[in-house]
């Protein structure tokens, strides 16, 4: 009871931000202060329930319905990036878009930020369909307002529509599966459903539910607004609806799923491919852009992708009621939820800061910015690390998990979707070492590409310490995670009624090893750096201050003449199918002036829907005769449905007997 | 306890020798003396008392490199079985630790290559790169395939693999082991992959990325590379070894296999040219077909 007063709570602490801060002459400092409030309390009540505290819920009457909220540890577990992320977002947000800027886009901005972490913390509590449905209505909409922050300019319009389309799309969906649960259960109260009788009916409702959250998520053919709308919004915004707004997708397909009694086995294989696949598309087009945030954006995809493997792997241990496979499952998933709120929320932030000390999103304009921002360069490295499953960072952990879920149940009579996840896997971890190690090298290292980079600096210490806290949850959790098992533990519990709590037991002695040995490299580290800095032979250090890089003897080199990042994922360029490129045409001896252009274009929004969809708008345009305009035409149609259905009316008690 | 201080002792001191019996190989096979067979360590040595030039491009990411391979090196040496005497650290799931230390010193190389800005390393680094995504597959399906057929995830176990297994599971083992021989000469740029002696910076691909490196972080550097022929080695010696009943058995059966890896890759050195660029992916992708082929064989 009190957990869930003190998330109420910290919801409404958050919408009184938002409106004292949508209020002119209010001090910003009071709504950022209630902000930070709300994320405390929200975070504390969090914490409580995973570490043992028991769920608490709050029931009262909707228009004389009955309605309820619940915190569970489901509910907490996504509770926990919301406000870490928001709290820091909120304080990162304010040297990065300044309150007076132009055009009162600084006060918008903060008033829907604060309501769409209200709205997130309302979804995670809500058990009553129609409850459900406003708060994400009140998310999707907040979050379209942020996505449109900018909106004077043409492309982040366009991103911010595409955006509400798919959304809407999306709660189409998801209102056809409120009213299906509806019909099963009885009420719109979201209860655990009896034992059924068909499993079509249980796969439906779990098959509408991965297509309606499928579009928050961006799983595969669904994912086409997701990168327009996290370049075009404003960093921190971004870094939000990365960590958090598209896990509100797998939030509630897992949701979904625990209120069925029984899992269909075919699903769980079904949603492991799929992610398997997404992970893959999603770091195949990364390796190919050079907006560094759109990059970050399909990065997202990949990582979602790596979670619904997880969901899935979950599920398959559901089917068969395998202990086993649902805590590797469900806990990977999980876990690489939290490690992704981590390391792509600070990768998020570092991309603001250098959007901010450069005005570019584009990498080849850029370089050499690790000697310009060196705090910025120490911060983003463990992100960059983490996003590669690398160790002794945190998301090596999940896909630990993952690795060894998909092992399992390799020994377990599911080999093919199995053998599927685990080659989707290692390319895709393989395939993010070269994609990042693409964009840490072409932003940070190397010599700046253009007079963008000259001035870069780092940006006030109020950007640069949530950047700093979350590189240190990332080895924190890389080198601690023995201490969050229990905690997972307690998550699968809601998601698998019934399993016993393996992870705490089982895992614990390989994660203080693996522990240990991280420690070992770490120290092997440290003491290598120690042994290079050590004095050697007495060259005076004037000797070498300004060397250029020797490069096999050419002293002279140019700027343009360095690898950019284009070339350096140029090997990748014949397998990206977003990937265009128009070659000039070299002929004879001594040919004349030419010139290369390579542009992406979204693989699937762009080149397969779009024209797709403009045909048909054409074709649609015929029945717009229909809508000419005048009073008398729409009163002459209110009066042909009346007739209708009078006639309808008259003639069904023959035609139906 | 003696057990594991031998094994650290072997993963510290023996690695340099490797690269000179391979370079000793390739002389004698062309009729020359050759270095000797420590020449590493002295270049080692000599390396130490030398001071390191930078570019004024470069930062602490530079060192990174070095670094991040010979700490990741020696991590993983605790984890890898040496012959069929127990690592020292062992526990379920540890191969996938494995694979991803030496990732991770690859991802510090390649960021410490793009350090420099030089196209040179950024072309070496971006050849590194694509080459090992490529390799890499080659080694999980392998792990994979030794996984599926062990019903286990640690190493110790899961490359324990011969004596005592039915002859169902040679066929596989032998394409496993095929596959990594050619994630082993990629990895560690060998001929037919790569040529660490060619005097021709635009067809190098590892070593073009260590151009910049000189002094300590060089003798780093050249220690981790000859470390990863030893690690490496050790994971494709183990499954083929015979297991015996002494301890001092297994060692000394684990030394002479050693040599006679370094001996081989020096015939294959100087029984062959390297391939074209072109032609190297397609080597990559047969070694990943190999061990897909085997894993393939283990699930049905």
């Amino acid at each position: 009871m009190l957990d869930v007063a003190l998330v109420l709570a910290s919801a409404g602490c958050w919408l009184a931000g938002a409106l004292a801060s949508a209020v002119p002459r209010v001090p910003e400092r009071l709504a950022t202060g209630l902000g930070l409030l709300g994320s405390l309390l929200a975070l504390g009540a969090a914490l409580h329930l995973l570490t043992g505290g028991p769920a608490s819920g709050l029931d009262f009457r909707v228009w004389g319905f009955p309605a309820r909220l619940e915190l569970d540890a489901l509910s907490a577990a996504f509770l926990l990036p919301l406000h870490l992320v928001g709290g820091l977002g909120l304080i990162y947000g304010q040297r990065y878009w300044p309150a007076q800027l132009a055009w009162g886009s600084g006060r918008s901005l903060r008033f829907f930020y604060g309501l769409l972490v209200a709205a997130m913390t309302l979804l995670f509590l809500a058990r009553h369909g129609l409850v459900f449905l406003v708060a994400w209505e009140l998310m999707a909409v907040s979050a379209f307002f942020l996505v449109g922050t900018e909106h004077e300019k043409p492309e982040v319009r366009r991103a911010s529509w595409v955006y509400l389309a798919c959304t809407h799309t999306g709660t189409l969906l998801l209102t056809a599966l409120v009213i299906l649960l509806a019909q099963r259960s009885g009420g719109l109260l979201w209860t655990a459903l009896p034992a059924s009788t068909s499993p079509w009916l249980e796969g439906g409702i779990l098959l509408l539910a991965v297509a309606g959250f499928g579009f928050k998520a961006g799983l595969l053919p669904l994912h086409f607004w997701l990168p327009s709308a996290h370049a075009s919004a404003p960093s921190h915004v971004s870094a939000i609806l990365s960590a958090v707004m598209l896990k509100t997708g797998i939030y509630g397909i897992l949701r979904v799923s625990t209120l069925l009694p029984d899992v269909p086995r075919g699903v769980g294989g079904t949603l492991l491919a799929l992610g398997a696949l997404t992970a893959l598309y999603g770091v195949g087009n990364a390796l190919a852009q050079r907006d560094y945030k759109r990059l970050l954006a399909y990065s997202s995809i990949e990582n979602l992708g790596i979670i619904a493997m997880g969901v899935g792997l979950g599920w398959t241990g559901r089917a068969t009621r395998d202990p086993w496979l649902m805590a590797l499952g469900f806990g990977g998933a999980i876990f690489h939820i939290w490690n992704h709120a981590l390391f792509k929320s600070l990768l998020f932030y570092g991309a603001g800061a250098l959007l901010h000390a450069t005005g570019t999103r584009d990498m080849e304009a850029l370089g050499g910015l690790a000697r310009k921002m060196p705090r910025t360069a120490l911060a983003v490295f463990p992100a960059v690390l983490a996003v590669a499953a690398l160790p002794p960072f945190n998301a090596f952990l999940s896909e630990w998990f993952l690795y060894r879920g998909l092992f399992a149940s390799l020994g377990r009579g599911y080999p093919w979707s199995a053998a599927l996840g685990l080659v989707g896997l290692a390319l895709a971890g393989g395939l993010a070492a070269v994609a990042f190690a693409r964009f840490f090298g072409t932003l940070f290292l190397g010599s700046p590409r253009s007079e963008l980079a000259h001035h870069a600096h780092d940006p006030v210490p109020s950007m640069v310490l949530p950047m700093a806290v979350l590189a240190g949850l990332c080895l924190a959790v890389g080198l601690g995670a023995f201490l969050l098992l229990p905690l997972l533990d307690r998550v699968i519990a809601v998601l698998a009624p019934g399993a016993p709590a393996l992870l705490a037991a089982g895992l614990r002695a390989d994660f203080h090893r693996l522990a240990a040995v991280e420690l070992g490299l770490l120290i092997l580290v440290a003491l290598g750096f120690r042994w290079l800095r050590g004095p050697v032979d007495a060259i005076p250090a004037a000797a070498q201050a300004d060397l250029p890089t020797w490069d096999c003897g050419y002293a002279a080199p140019v700027v343009r003449a360095q690898y950019t990042g284009s070339s350096f994922a140029d090997a990748w360029a014949p397998v990206q199918p977003g990937l265009r490129a128009r070659m000039p045409r070299l002929r004879g001896l001594f040919p004349g002036a030419a010139s290369f252009r390579q542009a992406f274009r979204e693989p699937f929004g762009e080149v397969f829907l779009e024209p797709r969809l403009a045909r048909l708008v054409e074709r649609l345009l015929r029945f717009r005769r229909l809508q000419p305009g005048h009073l008398p035409v729409y009163l002459l149609y209110v009066l042909l449905t009346l007739l209708g259905i009078l006639v309808w009316m008259l003639v069904r008690g023959r035609l139906l007997g | 306890m003696l057990q594991f201080l031998l094994h650290g002792l072997t993963a510290l001191l023996l690695p340099p020798l490797l690269p000179g019996l391979i370079a000793k190989t390739k002389a004698r096979m062309a009729g020359r003396k050759g270095p000797p067979v420590f020449q590493l360590y002295y270049d080692l040595a000599k390396l130490a008392r030398k001071r390191a030039v930078f570019s004024r491009t470069t930062t602490w990411v530079f060192l990174a490199g070095p670094v991040g391979g010979v700490a990741a090196g020696l991590t993983a040496s605790c984890l890898v079985p040496f012959g069929h005497t127990p690592a020292p650290v062992s526990f379920e799931g540890d191969v996938i630790l494995f694979a991803y230390l030496f990732g991770l010193a690859r991802f510090l190389t390649i960021l410490s290559a793009l350090d420099t800005g030089s196209s040179f390393e950024g072309m070496g680094a971006a050849r590194e790169a694509t080459f090992s995504a490529l390799a890499e597959p080659a080694l999980f399906l392998g792990f994979a395939a030794l996984a599926k057929a062990n019903a286990s995830l640690s190493l110790g176990t899961m490359l324990a693999f011969p004596g005592s297994l039915a002859t169902r599971f040679t066929g596989p083992l032998i394409l496993i082991l095929a596959g990594w021989v050619i994630v082993y000469l990629a990895e560690n740029s060998r001929i037919p992959v790569d040529d660490p002696n060619t005097h021709l910076e635009l067809t190098m691909i590892h070593e073009v990325m260590v151009l910049d490196h000189s002094g300590r972080p060089l003798a780093l550097v050249l220690y981790g590379a000859s470390l990863k022929l030893l690690v490496l080695g050790a994971l494709i010696l183990t499954p083929a070894l015979p297991r015996a009943a002494h301890a001092w058995q297994n060692w000394l059966a684990f030394y002479l296999a050693l040599g006679g890896l370094a001996v081989g890759v020096g015939l294959v050195e100087s029984a062959m040219a390297r391939f074209r660029m072109t032609k190297v992916p397609q080597f990559l992708v047969a070694g990943v077909l190999a061990t897909g082929f085997a894993f393939l064989l283990l699930l049905v």
